[in-house]
């Protein structure tokens, strides 16, 4: 896309509606041309209604956010934004910003109301209605956020209730009700975390045609520059493919992730067909007689819509949102122990419990610090203080975790983020205080929730501790595994002292076990397979697989599978039912086959 | 929370005792010991005029080299088990050679580690022969607490750095630097004696111990362990108790509910029976301990306010504050679904109109849909 069609494009997102009354125009943040030093955070679409801008600044104010856009007519106008304090108390909001209209600031310091909603900023006068200059001005550094900007004649405040806001947004841009554009496929996988591009890369191979949908401009989810946890566990099968996607060990966090993340995305982009959509993200999946038809997707920063066909899809997205959408079964939460036999005595309640609960793993935000030659500032940040207590490190591991069961790991992962953030910012301020640490600055600090567990979608085997334990070698074992099976907690749990931001794992260890491919397509959806975290197991089954060479094995597996299917045009169930030798030759073949020199 | 004790107390020693006399004679030899004080370092308690009598359980440690190491149960006046304990002594090598560790150990009844006794005429001692000083001791303890330690999941190998050949020649893997992984929870220069103290004490006897106890176990001892301040007994007691139980101990349970950890209230109210629940009296206690308890714990206990009494709905309503976002909205969704006494709806007003309550709007757009 050449420069001038994307100005056009932004340019196409800058809704106005002209009526008798008023003149109306709404800006979404993210479509800004020039995000300055603001980040695109598309993580909780669901939840708050729309890709939001974010001043991630780490304590440093980032560099202002433009965009130019044009109004109908010259006046003046009621103007809003829509924002949150993502930390609000009896301190100053830690996410302040202005809004610069047509070079003047306006003075209402935004970033300062509980929970999302609409700030009204005051009147703008524009005084020349083409081309006007939008600026976002960050205060603080600290996760200031603007979903978007609304300008009226008229002084009714836009909806606030999620629902109401979703239809009224539909009007203001004039949306029709499905996408325009529609896209066919062999195979449209969803979520390129190591799954998904695994099993891109596996039905590629076999001659299909893929889109590869990824709400992130950088392939590996987990595993990504921009969540950096290293993957762990063995290739099975898949090593050529693997080898393509996965990460040294380094310690979690560590800035050596943007060499794999180079490594990665070169890999996956050389294949001819595969159709990447990077920045894209799904937001629905429709399901006719059990078998879904189509998914549709948004551009992150442009709002440009798309509907994907296929024969088959590949749930990749971590908390299984195809399935959702399309109908299929899914479990959250912990099982009772006799549900599927999980009883670990040594650890009792905290590996199974008696009762049922939705406890989960949780999220890590990863940070990190460095030393610099001179004295380093670090502002104050009593907002974050709560969380953290006294609690002082100068950076993050895998430990660095959160769960709470009055908390979705899904419909709640904002707040899990910012809580992570709080939990970074106020450890990284308390460790500031000691004078060994007077050259430190913080280095890097994730923005993404980098999540072990949500949605598991069930399929025609529930993988669990016990298939683990008892090592059993499935007719279909399509995924094998040694890594130790490797359960977490908070460790508030056992000591209220404790933070509630730590975890604690632990650990199973066996020699050996395998996945089914049953566990790897829905049971009531046709024509879905799944891989990744959010394949067909029980939570503590989840606790050895969850890893990345095994979720990437999943994927390969998957993709392999779909290329079967296309084969003999039956659905995923039939493979197993019909075609298992074949199959299960075709993944054989692939200890075989050598790393091509320019896949290394 | 057993860190934290084991913190106090030795603070309470290093006041006291510069070197704390060896409590009991040695179990291997003749078994009159009497042990009347608590070990030096410990994290149970010890109730005031506690004396401790030996009884042999024929379970032992195998030590390389030196042989069994018997374990002892120490019972109380009453003969009732108290700990279990055996004197150690085994070698601990690195780089080719080799020194004794002398050492009493002690284990609760579930075979988790309670706490040790050193001997001052046999100090532990580093690899490079410095004795251990007092916070080297206490160092040890605060790791042998850790049942959880990297030292369950790896090998000693696993734990030093191998220095580069080209530095040291073909210098023993073992004299590399300590990875730093565990070098916060180690004794500097003591990782050996540091692991094998480890393993000796959460190694396969912790499971015997704990199958010995299940041997010895009856009502009298569940409701002693129910009525220990540790919470890893009052977990077990729970466990072995008949639900239906639950309700001739309430008292205790309720006690129990308010002072414990968080892992213990949620299984309390997990596995509280249905019969409680019919009760609304019964669970008053729970609910007044609402805003003093953990969020999980919380979030559990309203899932029966359909259950509660009206007294408590009403005590509730004017804790607000103490609830997380997701509470607050099951609480008014449920407030919503019936018709509320004006004291309830006069909180909610209180609460709405409150400049620093963060979740005030909340309970404002509910009050505006609210029609009673």
């Amino acid at each position: 896309m050449t420069y001038s069609h994307k100005i056009l494009l932004a340019l196409g997102l800058i809704f106005c509606i002209a009526s008798v009354k008023s003149q109306n125009l709404l800006v979404e943040a993210e479509s800004f041309e020039n995000p300055g030093g603001w980040v695109v955070d598309p993580q909780f679409v669901e939840q708050m209604g729309s890709p939001y801008l974010m001043a991630h600044g780490m304590g440093e104010k980032v560099k202002n956010a433009t965009t130019k856009v044009s109004f109908d007519k010259a006046g003046e106008y009621h103007t809003w934004v829509r924002t949150m304090n993502w930390a609000p108390g009896d301190w100053e909001a830690p996410g302040r910003f202005k809004l610069k209209v047509a070079g003047e600031v306006l003075e209402k310091t935004l970033g300062q109301r509980s929970g999302w909603g609409w700030e009204y900023v005051g009147l703008a006068k524009i005084d020349k209605a083409k081309k006007v200059p939008l600026e976002l001005m960050d205060l603080t550094g600290f996760n200031g956020r603007c979903d978007a900007i609304y300008f009226s004649t008229n002084q009714e405040e836009p909806p606030a209730s999620p629902k109401k806001l979703a239809e009224w947004r539909k009007t203001v841009k004039s949306e029709t009700n499905g996408p325009e554009e529609t896209k066919t496929y062999d195979l449209v996988v969803v979520g390129g975390g190591l799954a998904g591009c695994a099993a891109s890369i596996a039905a590629a191979e076999q001659g299909l045609k893929v889109a590869l949908i990824h709400d992130r401009p950088l392939l590996g989810g987990n595993a990504s520059s921009e969540i950096r946890v290293h993957t762990e566990g063995i290739y099975g099968n898949f090593e050529r493919i693997l080898k393509m996607l996965d990460t040294e060990h380094y310690p979690n966090g560590h800035v050596d992730a943007e060499i794999d993340q180079e490594k990665r995305d070169n890999n996956v982009k050389s294949y001819d067909n595969i159709d990447l959509f990077l920045n894209w993200r799904a937001y629905d999946a429709k399901a006719e007689n059990n078998t879904i038809k189509y998914v549709d997707a948004r551009q992150t920063a442009t709002g440009e819509r798309k509907r994907f066909t296929a024969p088959y899809f590949v749930d990749s997205t971590g908390d299984g949102w195809i399935g959702f959408w399309s109908g299929a079964e899914f479990s959250y939460g912990r099982e009772s122990a006799d549900t599927y036999g999980e009883t670990w005595e040594e650890h009792g309640e905290l590996w199974s419990p008696k009762v049922p609960d939705n406890a989960v793993m949780g999220s890590s935000v990863l940070w990190g610090s460095k030393e610099m030659e001179s004295p380093q500032e670090f502002p104050g940040v009593p907002w974050a203080m709560p969380v953290a207590k006294d609690y002082s490190k100068v950076k993050g591991e895998w430990q660095w975790e959160f769960s709470r069961n009055d908390l979705s790991q899904i419909e709640d992962a904002e707040e899990i983020r910012d809580h992570m953030l709080r939990a970074i910012y106020g450890s990284f301020s308390n460790a500031k205080k000691e004078p060994e640490n007077a050259n430190r600055k913080l280095e890097w600090v994730s923005y993404l929730v980098g999540k072990r567990e949500s949605r598991r979608l069930v399929g025609d085997h529930i993988f669990t501790f016990k298939d683990a334990v008892n090592e059993i070698k499935f007719p279909d074992a399509v995924v094998v595994e040694k890594r130790a099976i490797d359960v977490h907690y908070q460790t508030i749990l056992e000591d209220e002292k404790n933070p509630d931001f730590i975890s604690e794992a632990l650990f199973y260890r066996g020699i050996q076990y395998y996945i089914p491919y049953r566990s790897l397509y829905s049971k009531n959806i046709n024509n879905l397979f799944m891989a990744g975290r959010n394949f067909s197991c029980s939570h503590i089954g989840l606790g050895g697989p969850r890893v990345m060479r095994t979720t990437g094995q999943m994927g390969a597996a998957v993709g392999f599978a779909a290329s079967l299917c296309k084969k003999y045009d039956v659905n995923p169930r039939d493979i197993y039912k019909g075609y298992l030798p074949e199959y299960l030759e075709l993944i054989e073949e692939q200890k075989y086959r050598k790393i091509p020199e320019s896949k290394k | 929370m057993k860190l934290v004790k084991a913190f106090l107390f030795m603070l309470v020693v290093c006041m006291g005792h510069a070197q704390f006399p060896l409590p009991v004679p040695t179990l291997n030899g003749v078994q009159e010991g009497i042990m009347n004080r608590p070990p030096e370092f410990f994290t149970m308690g010890w109730e005031k005029g506690l004396q401790l009598g030996t009884r042999e359980t024929g379970m032992f440690i195998e030590v390389d080299s030196i042989g069994q190491q018997n374990i002892a149960l120490l019972v109380d006046r009453e003969q009732h088990p108290v700990l279990y304990t055996s004197e150690i002594e085994t070698p601990v090598c690195a780089d080719g050679e080799c020194k004794l560790m002398h050492i009493r150990l002690y284990w609760t009844l579930l075979g988790d580690y309670a706490g040790f006794d050193r001997y001052p005429q046999q100090p532990l001692t580093k690899h490079d022969h410095d004795e251990f000083v007092q916070a080297d001791y206490l160092k040890l303890h605060l790791l042998l607490l850790d049942d959880k330690s990297i030292f369950r999941q790896r090998k000693i190998e696993e734990l030093v750095k191998k220095p580069s050949p080209s530095d040291h020649g073909d210098v023993d893997a073992l004299s590399g630097a300590t990875i730093a992984e565990v070098k916060e929870s180690v004794v500097s220069g003591a990782l050996y004696s540091c692991y094998v103290a480890w393993h000796l004490v959460h190694g396969e006897i912790a499971g015997k111990l704990k199958e010995h106890t299940l041997g010895l176990l009856d009502k009298e001892l569940i409701l002693r362990m129910l009525h220990n301040e540790d919470p890893d007994y009052q977990m077990f007691a729970l466990e072995k108790l008949a639900k239906e139980e639950y309700i001739d101990h309430l008292e205790r349970i309720a006690t129990i509910f308010k002072s414990s950890i968080p892992l213990v209230r949620s299984y309390i109210i997990k596995n509280l029976p249905e019969e409680f629940w019919n009760i609304r009296a019964n669970q008053i206690p729970f609910w007044d301990a609402f805003s003093n308890i953990d969020i999980n714990s919380r979030s559990l206990l309203l899932e029966h306010l359909e259950e509660a009494p009206e007294s408590s709905i009403v005590e509730v309503s004017n804790k607000l504050g103490s609830m997380t976002k997701n509470q607050l909205r099951l609480f008014l969704d449920f407030l919503a679904e019936r018709n509320n006494e004006p004291e309830i709806l006069e909180n909610l007003k209180v609460f709405a109109n409150k400049g620093n309550e963060i979740c005030a709007y909340l309970v404002l757009q509910f009050l505006e849909d609210y029609k009673q």
